[in-house]
Formats: structure tokens, sequence, C-alpha cells
């Protein structure tokens, strides 16, 4: 996490000046522009993954490990051979080798190809496995209870790790020299990423080489994986990703199921698909891990914050880890330190979950922030505003640090002076509330992207990049750009992506996508477009530099009649397209966003059931590309940031540590009607060039909402999900004695 | 899910013929929104489905006033016909609020009175729970959230119908048909807890249909269903309540008083009912009929909560029923 709130410093420029056009003359850019591919996707003509039939493909399945903690003792995949239409079965555990272990329920064991999915699913069936089942470990408390079977190899807790800012800090002395302390255990849930395309793939080999299209969020780290896996050159793969269903995370590379459908295809002499069941894509595809803090945290009279001490945990499943840095960093603590474990239980890993350790960290932090308020009988907007950074010397807040002017923005949006200072008082049992949270996030872009231009004699415009369309929308940025560079319509250039075989982008995580792709789109096109110019300018008798590309034309800057259109000029080529390449530059992106959100939420105290009645979002992002993509970002961070607030929770049997609802009845998601009013404002900063917003708008929704309720109710809820048992819980200790 | 046969039956007798005495190897299948699912997770691997869907789906009047429907109308169908609004609103309101539009667009009656329980040990092959032969419920010292609070197991499933819950207030009777002929149950004689039928939720034998609800004219009552549930849509209630209170003037003189999701069987609460007679109704009968209702609760290790949840239905199903405003 550290990396992603101090970015590394970017290296210097390698070319010539390079900048966006002045705003009054954009055409597209920062305007709201419906995505390219929407009516393609809205009626079906846009195939994913899931969606692609090859000729004679044949149709994978695993057999995933019913047990959490097990060995393999034998497997015996010749029963599925003999279940008809079954071309291929193989071995994923070699009983006699180190893989025999399995270390989480679902657990890839075998895996078949058969000519229809029911047939697949016979054999798996068939196989004959033979585990020695262990007692697996189910929870935190279970893994860190000192009689607990010691199921990891380096022990079911890591060893500690301290974090100490300012060094050698006296937490101690500064808690005990505070005015109001607060002190309490926080946590939050493990949450699946519960992508609607589950991850897959479909192998198809011709000779030695392979194409795979893959619902991957990182078609060159897929390319690579593979060829990694199965031991080939990497020019012999070639990964395409048209379209995809999600990720969030959890789709940077191959995975283990596109491996497997690359060894069953290679078996069976067919293509095969391999997509995973919603089962095993809650089981083995990656979560977000749990937190859990003790925290103790002070002010002073005066409302400035003093220290803030944590003892922290988390499970990140078998093996991984489970980090997050709190305080989150928004608000100056004077000191603070923190202690955190890794707990290891029989469950899946987890993997990058949009903003990892964001929502965990600002939800325990902005919580105590809220605490420390009411210590204080101050109203928990002004000890924000209070305890932001101080502004830099020229008295200005930094770009990337804009709470102090966002907090009063959305406050007033939501009507905050309405706010009550505790409890709803009026009679009946709705009781309603407000609460706030800040967010930061990094972004930036790789500096290895490349793009690749083309300008073709009939005026087409094609621009290639090996990026992929998260579902973000970048198929239109890169079309956007492209265009507007060209000073021709949307439609008149194609944006190629989601292909191995185009120019190097990286994946799309760490909301680094617009960052990357954006100032080396741009750059591309230019690079065409002054290639174009050079071709026209003589016929023309002007220096290429005199020209511009406008409305459809190539024309003179100073002299708009002298010039002919885009078309008349694309001809002057002859049969040669013009090729060009683009290198991200430095200056056209920036990095390091900040944002709010305030939740207004309803709970009912005799069903303890919270319905959220609006949020408002005051967000940046540096220089907006499209309005509407970006505003779906938003949307969707904000949709998911109440799922992780109300809804959404991996539930493992205590007993077998076996996931009681690996599906999207018991897994709760929010539906159409559980989605508030979401007042969105996106800042611009057009001089500051793109920045990734993905991620940051799902960081501080449960935090909102949790502060929220406690402001309606007056009862704090210190555990996510904020569940109908979790509020009469809090309301009931509230009523004998107090949850504060 | 596995293979199977498939039959189109055209009327009562060929679906009855086609069905068997053995449990769960010929099932009848109507909407499918539950028996579907039950057979991708391989709970249910039928060999032979008897498709009931072309059987009576109607809502006819009944000569006192009543209503006889066939067990094959739609959800949809059925929260959309006036006389059912009018005349039982209970029911309407239950079926109004059943899984999502798609599912009420498909799901019948039939289906939803007979539907399996959503008891994530149940539905999930991989734990051979009691009611799927096996030695133990795995919600006793499991996750058991959602369980019931009433009934002493020894499993500790809750009803998954909504529509149960006001057909017992309602007082409906079940017409069944089997291969010796037809009869009639009441509604509530249909649940039986799990010490008398383990692996099913009714007195329904394998090779017998429910094929019509039959409600009584309403006479005076005033009925309504209350369900609470934590998503807006397409989610199983916490707890719910259905009320039928017969009324003389303003004063309740009978009543019945079912909760649902809270037992193996929705669960009448005769004290609440005790509490109502002779009363008008206001918050605090309401509130006094709700204490009674919840009085005996044994929650389970995990779900105390829903004492309280179950309590707020009844409550408010009586408040409804009686045109008050319920929040």
């Amino acid at each position: 996490m550290a990396d992603e709130q101090n970015p590394p410093a970017a290296p210097p420029p390698s070319g010539p000046a390079r900048t966006w056009p002045p705003v009054a003359d954009r055409a597209l850019l920062g305007k709201p522009i419906r995505r390219i591919d929407g009516p393609d996707k809205s009626q079906g003509k846009a195939k994913y993954t899931y969606d692609i039939v090859r000729p004679g493909m044949l149709y994978g399945r695993l057999l995933s490990s019913p047990h959490p903690y097990a060995v393999v003792k034998s497997i015996d995949v010749t029963p599925a051979l003999k279940v008809p239409g079954v071309k291929a079965a193989i071995a994923l555990k070699d009983p006699a080798g180190p893989t025999a272990k399995i270390w989480y329920q679902g657990e890839e064991v075998a895996a078949v190809a058969a000519t229809t999915e029911e047939a697949a699913e016979d054999a798996v069936r068939a196989i004959k496995v033979e585990y020695e089942i262990l007692p697996a470990l189910a929870t935190v408390e279970q893994s860190m209870s000192a009689n607990a079977p010691v199921n990891f190899p380096k022990g079911n807790v890591s060893a500690e790790r301290l974090t100490l800012r300012p060094d050698k800090a006296d937490v101690e002395a500064a808690l005990k020299a505070s005015a109001h302390i607060v002190e309490g255990t926080y946590s939050t849930q493990v949450q699946t990423h519960t992508s609607l395309e589950t991850h897959g793939g479909i192998c198809e080999w011709n000779g030695e080489k392979l194409t795979a299209w893959v619902s991957t969020q990182a078609v060159h780290a897929t390319r690579d994986g593979l060829s990694r896996a199965l031991q080939m050159q990497q020019s012999d793969v070639h990964v395409i990703t048209d379209y995809m269903g999600g990720g969030f995370g959890s789709k940077l590379g191959p995975d283990v199921q596109v491996v497997i459908a690359a060894k069953l295809a290679k078996e069976a002499g067919a293509p095969v698909k391999l997509m995973l069941t919603r089962k095993e894509e809650h089981l083995i595809t990656g979560n977000r891990p749990s937190a859990y803090a003790k925290v103790k945290a002070g002010v002073d009279a005066q409302g400035k914050l003093t220290a803030f001490d944590a003892e922290t945990w988390g499970t990140g499943g078998a093996g991984q880890g489970a980090g997050f840095n709190i305080p989150y960093p928004v608000y100056a603590f004077g000191v603070l330190r923190q202690r955190h474990k890794d707990v290891f239980i029989n469950a899946g890993p987890q993997r990058a979950m949009r903003a990892p350790g964001h929502p965990q960290a600002c939800f325990i932090t902005e919580v105590v922030v809220d605490e420390l308020a009411d210590r204080l009988r101050m109203d928990p907007l002004e000890l924000r505003m209070r305890n932001l950074p101080p502004a830099g010397p020229d008295g200005q807040d930094l770009p990337t640090q804009q709470w102090r002017k966002y907090f009063p923005m959305a406050a007033d949006k939501i009507g905050w002076s309405r706010r009550h200072a505790t409890a709803d008082t009026g009679s009946g049992p709705i009781k309603r509330g407000m609460g706030c949270a800040a967010n930061r996030w990094a972004g930036g872009g790789s500096n290895r992207t490349r793009a690749a231009c083309e300008i073709l004699p009939d005026g087409g415009v094609v621009m290639r990049i090996g990026t992929q369309d998260i579902g973000t929308g970048t198929r239109t940025l890169v079309a956007m750009i492209t265009a507007e560079t060209m000073g021709l319509p949307l439609t008149a250039v194609k944006a190629a992506i989601g292909d191995s075989e185009y120019p190097w982008a990286p994946g799309s995580g760490g909301s680094t996508t617009v960052g990357s792709i954006s100032p080396t789109v741009r750059i591309a096109a230019e690079n065409a477009r002054d290639a174009l110019f050079a071709k026209v300018a003589p016929s023309l008798r002007v220096e290429p530099a005199a020209l511009v590309a406008k409305d459809g034309r190539v024309q003179v800057k100073d002299n708009p009649a002298k010039g002919m259109t885009w078309k008349e000029a694309c001809r002057l080529l002859g049969v040669q397209p013009i090729s060009a390449d683009g290198a991200w530059q430095q200056g056209l992106s920036s990095s390091g966003t900040s944002g709010v959100q305030f939740a207004d939420v309803e709970v009912d105290i005799e069903t303890g059931i919270t319905r959220v009645k609006r949020v408002v979002c005051v967000q940046d992002c540096g220089m907006i590309v499209d309005r509407i993509t970006a505003e779906s970002q938003v949307y969707g961070g904000i949709i998911m940031g109440i799922g992780f607030a109300l809804f959404e929770h991996r539930i493992l049997d205590r007993n077998t540590a076996k996931m009681v609802n690996p599906n999207m009845e018991f897994y709760l998601l929010p539906g159409m009607s559980d989605i508030p009013e979401i007042d969105i404002t996106l800042i611009d900063q057009p001089e500051r060039g793109p920045v990734g917003l993905g991620e940051p708008p799902t960081i501080s929704t449960a935090a909102a909402i949790a502060n929220a309720i406690a402001n309606a109710t007056g009862a704090r809820v210190r555990s996510l999900p904020l569940t109908p048992a979790a509020v009469l819980a809090a309301l009931h200790e509230e009523r004998s004695g107090g949850t504060r | 899910m596995k293979a199977f046969a498939y039959v189109n039956a055209a009327n009562e007798k060929e679906a009855i013929a086609a069905l068997g005495p053995e449990r769960g190897r010929m099932l009848p299948l109507a909407g499918g929104m539950d028996l579907l699912a039950l057979m991708k997770d391989y709970v249910a691997q039928p060999e032979r489905l008897v498709n009931v869907k072309n059987l009576d789906r109607t809502v006819a009047k009944t000569p006192d006033g009543g209503l006889r429907i066939g067990a094959a109308v739609t959800l949809a169908a059925l929260a959309q016909h006036a006389d059912v609004r009018r005349l039982y609103p209970a029911l309407a309101e239950a079926a109004a609020e059943v899984g999502t539009p798609q599912i009420r667009n498909v799901g019948t009656l039939g289906g939803n009175l007979n539907q399996r329980p959503r008891c994530w040990y149940f539905r999930n092959e991989e734990f051979p729970c009691l009611k799927k032969g096996g030695a133990r419920c795995f919600a006793v010292d499991g996750e058991n959230q959602f369980h019931a609070i009433f009934g002493d197991g020894p499993c500790h499933i809750v009803h998954p119908s909504s529509l149960a819950v006001p057909a017992i207030a309602l007082g409906a009777r079940f017409r069944i048909v089997g291969p010796a002929g037809e009869r009639e149950v009441t509604a509530a004689d249909y649940y039986v807890m799990p010490d008398r039928n383990l692996y099913g939720e009714t007195v329904l034998a394998p090779n017998e249909l429910l094929t019509h609800v039959i409600l009584p004219a309403p006479g005076t009552a005033k009925s309504a269903t209350y369900e609470v549930r934590f998503k807006q849509s397409h989610d199983w209630p916490l707890a719910m309540a259905s009320v039928a209170l017969v009324m003389n003037g303003q004063t309740i003189t009978s009543a019945r008083v079912v909760m649902g999701a809270v037992a193996p069987v929705p669960w009448r609460a005769e004290g609440a009912e005790a509490a109502l007679a002779g009363k008008r109704i206001s918050e605090a009968t309401a509130t006094a009929a709700a204490d009674a209702a919840v009085k005996g609760a044994k929650p389970m290790t995990q779900n105390g909560y829903k004492v309280q949840i179950a309590h707020t239905a009844v409550k408010r199903a009586i408040l409804k029923a009686g045109g008050i405003a319920v929040v």
C-alpha cells in the first residue's frame, strides 16, 4: 500500500514536450461521451469470453476439492474417460509429490474436457479421489488460539510487523496526555470480487502455437504467464480479450484454469473452454482480506488528534497476507504506531481487490475519528477539518489533497447543517442520520506503455494498444483521444485493444490504465498526424508545423480556408499507410486523487435494517477524459461500497471451513432497489492530465454509512457488514450501558 | 445436473400416472424456480420430471363466496388478480414480494407452497445433513443466523414458503390428488415438523399433487402480510407474519396470526391470537400480541436477533391489517 500512497517519481521526459489541446479547443475530451461499444453490449453483439464458441470446441470442468485441508492420497481419472463425450481427463495433484496437500476448499484436483457441459460435469463426478481429511482452520480466532493445530509451514500467524511514525514516537505518553481517548476493536469481513463473468478462457492450439481468449484484465501478463507455465516462446502465445465482465483485481494473469484449459486442449486435440462455476469463483479467485484492529486513539481538548496506537491482524486465507495501514493517511495524528500480524486460515487466498487495504483502513480510521468527535461533543466534520494535513508554504493544499475544499462542498450538498448532533430523537422506529469519510489513491501510469497508430490511404485511422477494457470504458477513451488528435469524429477511428499482439500496455490494475494509455495514445496519434502533415504540407506550400487537423480537415492554422478534407489529405499517401509509434511520456498524466463521501441513511430500529437514502460524492481524477464513463466508475465504486458496508460477507462454516454461501443467494449484493440516489460531483483538473478513478470511489462508502448509522441510532457498530443482527446488537448494548 | 426423462402431463390423471411412490425419483415440474436449482446443485437427482404446468391455473369463485385457485397459477398472476387482492390482501401481498419479477412470472402457487428449504447446509451436497439422510444438523453449532427460532429440531430449517403463511392465516384448504383419488387438508395440517417428516416438509406423498388452494369467504376478516427483508428485492425474509382478524365493528372477535421464516413450518402464534380477541386494533394491542407471539422462542447461537424481527413483523402485520401506518 505504501507504493500506492507514495508513488515513485516518474522518470524525466524523453521526447518533445507534449500537451493536451487547450480546453476551449476540445471537441471530445472532457465531454459526456457514450461508450462506443454500448449498443453492441446492450444488443448482445459484443462477445465476451463466456459467449465465444470455437469450431469443435470442448467444455472443460474442474474437479475442486470439497475439503479445505486434506492430503490427496490417490486420483483415478479413468472412470471419467469412460463417460460418453469425454475427450480428456487429467490429474492436477500428484499424490506422491509436494502438490498432494490441499490448503483450501475449491483447490483444483483434476480436470476434464467433453463435448458438452453436462458430460464434463458427469465426468468430474466420476473421478475417484481418496483424501485424508485434516482438521481445517476456519477463523482467525481458531488459528490464533494456543491449542490450534499448526496448519501452515511458517505457523498460523506471521511475525509482527511494526510501523512507528514519526520515528521512535512515544505513543503511550502522547495517549496519556490526551484529553479524550477512544478504545475499541474494529473489524471488516472477507469480501469476494464476484465478477459477473467468472474467470476462464478458451484455448486453441494450431501446431505449437496457442490462441487463448481469456477473461482477463491483463492480456500481456496473461500471455507471459501462459508461456511460462507451458514452457513456450512468448511469440507463440496469442491472448485476446475483446470484452470482459469485471475483474476488480482478480484477473491479472492466466490463472490456473486457463493453463489447465491449454493442457486439456493439447490432450484432446480440440479447443477447450473452461469457465469457472459461480461456486468456484467465490472459493478460488481471490478476495479482500479481513481486517481487525484493536485501537487506542486520542485527541486534545482543542480537537487536535494526538496519537493512534493499533494492534492489527487479518486473514488473506491460506498463506496470504492481509496488510492494511492505519490510521488511514488523511488526518494528521501526532504520533502513531501499528503492530500487524497476518493470520492464515484454510480458505481461498486473497488477491488485489479494488483499492487493496484502503476500504478496511478507511472504515476503521473514520469510525475512530467520529468517536473522538463524540467524546469532544464536536461536529465530526469540524474535527476532520481541524486535522487535515497542513497546507504547503504557499498556503495551498496539494492538488492530490483537496479534502479541505471537498468536505464543505459535499456537506452543503447533503444538507449537513440539518444533521442532528446525536441520535435521531424523532418518534417512530425509522431513524435518520448522516456520516462522512475521505479517501485518497495514487493511480499514475506506466512509462513502459506503447501504442501504434496507422493512417490509411482511404482516411481510416486505427489505434492499436495492448490494453483491455475491464469495463471502465477504455476502448472509448482510446477512440476519443485518437479522434480528438486527428480532428475527426469518434466514429472515424478504430480503437484496437484487447490483444497481446498489440504494443505493450500494463494490466488494468491500481487505477493506472488511464494514466498509462492516455499519454501514449495521444503521442502515437500526434506522431501519425504529424507524418501526414509532412506529406500534405508541400502540396499546400506551407511548413508542416503550420497545419492543424480540425473538423475533418487538414488546414493551415491561421488560414482555415487553405486546406483539404481529411480524406483528400490521406489520398496523398498513395498505397502506403502512415505507421507511427507512441511511447509514454511524463507530463500528460498525473497521479494522486482525493475525494470525500457523505451518506444519508434510515435505520429501522425495530428490525436493524439500514436503507441508504443518498450518497454524495465529491471526487477528483485529474483531467476528465469522458465524463460519462468517469461518472460510471464512481457509481460502480459506491454501489460496491454499499455492498461492502451492508451485505457482502464470505461466510465459512466454523466447524469445517467450507463456505456456506458460495452463490449469489446468500452472498448478498446490492440489487437495483438497494441502490440509493447517488450525487456525484467530479472535479475537473485539466492542468494535471488524467488520473485513474477505478478504485478511489469505493474506499469511503462503508465508513460514511457506518458513521451515518451511529448518527441515526446513537449506537455504534464497529464491524462490517452492518447487518440487522449487528445493528440490533449495538442498539441493545447502547440501551444497556452504551456502545460509546 | 443428472440426466432425466421428461413427461408432459396433459391433465391430473396423466400427471399422477407419471409420478411414483418412491421419494425423489419422479418429481413434478411447474415453474422450476426451486427444482431446477436443486437439481443443478445435485441435491435433487430425479430420474423423471413430470410437467404439471398444463394443470388448472384458474381463479374461480366458490358458491360460498370464496376462491378456488389452480396451483399452476403464476405468482405474478396471483398477485395481480383483482379478487385475490380484494378478498385476501395477505395472500396478494405475500405473492407480490416473492423473489423478483422474473421469478414471479414463472414461479407458481403450487411450486411456492411446496418448495424445499433454503438452509445452506441442506442445499450443499457436501454437507450430509439430517434432512438428506445424514447423522446431524450442521446448523446446531455452525452458521445458524438464518435458522429457526421455534421448534426443537432435530432439523432447524425455516420453511421457505411465504404463501404458506397467509394460506394458514386465511384458513385455506389444499386439494390433493393421488392414485386413490382426491382429498382435502387444511393448510395448517399440510405442513409438518421434522419429527413427522424429516425428508420432506408436508403430508404430500411422492405420488400425490397439490392441485388447488381453496379459500373460504373472508367475511369480516381483515388480513395483511408483513415481510422483513434485508435487501429490498430478491432476498428471503428474515421473518414475516400474516394475520387475519375477524372483526365485529371495531373489535377483533377472533384472529389468526402466523409467522414465517421462524420455524420448520409456518408458525401459528396462538398466544397472539388470544391476546387480540376482544380488542381493538391499536399499537398497544399489536405490541401485546407480538410479545405473546415470540414468547417461547428458542433462538440458536447466532439468530437471537430474529426474535426481535419476528416481533416487529407480527406487530406491523396487525397494524397493516387495521389500516394503520406501520412505520
